[in-house]
C-alpha cells in the first residue's frame, strides 16, 4: 500500500522523544464483523481528513484483507490515532513499521 | 448549540426503545469493568495485540477518558431524545413521529452510541463472524434495527 498523508505530523515532531525516525509508526484498523462500511468510511473521511475515494478504498481494504495501515507517524501520534478510533468503535492498533 | 445539519424523524416507540437501551448503556458504563465484562471490553481494545503490557498501560491512560466520553455520548443522545426525565412527549403518544435536529457535535454523539450500542448487544449476541445472524432470533431485531438507524444518519451526513 502506498504511504498516506499523516494529518499533524508537523504539529507532533516536536514531541518525538525516541531517536527513530518520524514515520516508524503505524495505526492499523482491523476488520469486525460489527461496524457498518458506511460507517468506517465516513470515519475515515472525517477523522483522518481523507477524500472519498481514499476513504472508501481504505474501508474496502479492511473489510476485504482484514485490515489496513491508515496512518504513519511518531509513536504519539499514532497511539492518538487509535485512541480517536477507539472512540468511534474501531479496533485499532498500534505497530512499528515492518518495512 | 452548533448549527444544525442533520435531522432525523423517529416515532415516540422507537425513541423509548432507544432511550431505554441508552440509559442501560450508561448503567453498563458506570457499573462494569473491562475485566469483567467483554462489552466493555470490546470498547477498550488492545492497543498492542503482541504486547499486553503496553495494552494494559495505554488503557490504564486512555480508558477512563474514554468511558467518560462514551457516557457524555450517551448524556447527548438522551437530551437530545427528549427523554432525560424533562419532555416526556414520546411517552404520551407512542405513534407520533418525533423530529430531531442535531448539530454537529450531537450527530458525532449519536454515531458514535450508536455504533457502541451494536457492539455491546454483539458481544451479548456472540457475533464473531459475519454469519453470525439469525434473524429469527428477536434480539437480533435491535441489533439490526440500531444499524439501519445508523446507516442512515451516515448516509444523511453523507449527504450534505
Amino acid at each position: 500500500m502506498a504511504p498516506l498523508a499523516t494529518p499533524d505530523l508537523d504539529i507532533e515532531r516536536d514531541r518525538q522523544t525516541t531517536p527513530e525516525p518520524p514515520s516508524s509508526w503505524q495505526t492499523v484498523v482491523w476488520n469486525d464483523p460489527v461496524n457498518l462500511m458506511s460507517y468506517v468510511s465516513h470515519v475515515f473521511r472525517t477523522y483522518f481528513g481523507f477524500d472519498t475515494p481514499t476513504a472508501h478504498r481504505l474501508m474496502l481494504a479492511v473489510h476485504h484483507d482484514g485490515h489496513a495501515v491508515v496512518a504513519r507517524g511518531p509513536r504519539e501520534v499514532m497511539e492518538a490515532h487509535v485512541q480517536a478510533m477507539h472512540d468511534f468503535g474501531l479496533w485499532a492498533t498500534v505497530r512499528k513499521d515492518p518495512s | 448549540m452548533s448549527e444544525r445539519i442533520v435531522v432525523l424523524e423517529i416515532s415516540g416507540l422507537e425513541a423509548l426503545h432507544l432511550a431505554g437501551i441508552v440509559g442501560q448503556f450508561r448503567d453498563l458504563l458506570a457499573d462494569s469493568r473491562a475485566d469483567d465484562d467483554p462489552a466493555v471490553a470490546r470498547l477498550l481494545p488492545d492497543a498492542y495485540p503482541d504486547d499486553e503490557a503496553a495494552s494494559r498501560e495505554f488503557r490504564r491512560l486512555t480508558g477512563g477518558d474514554l468511558l467518560e466520553r462514551r457516557a457524555q455520548d450517551a448524556a447527548v443522545l438522551l437530551q437530545t431524545l427528549g427523554l432525560d426525565g424533562g419532555d416526556r412527549s414520546a411517552e404520551d403518544d407512542p405513534d407520533a413521529t418525533i423530529t430531531i435536529a442535531l448539530g454537529e457535535t450531537e450527530a458525532l454523539a449519536w454515531m458514535r452510541t450508536l455504533s457502541a450500542l451494536r457492539l455491546v448487544l454483539a458481544t451479548r449476541l456472540g457475533i464473531r463472524t459475519e454469519d453470525d445472524h439469525h434473524p429469527d432470533d428477536p434480539r437480533f431485531g435491535v441489533y439490526d434495527w440500531i444499524g439501519y438507524r445508523l446507516d442512515g444518519l451516515m448516509t444523511a451526513l453523507d449527504r450534505r
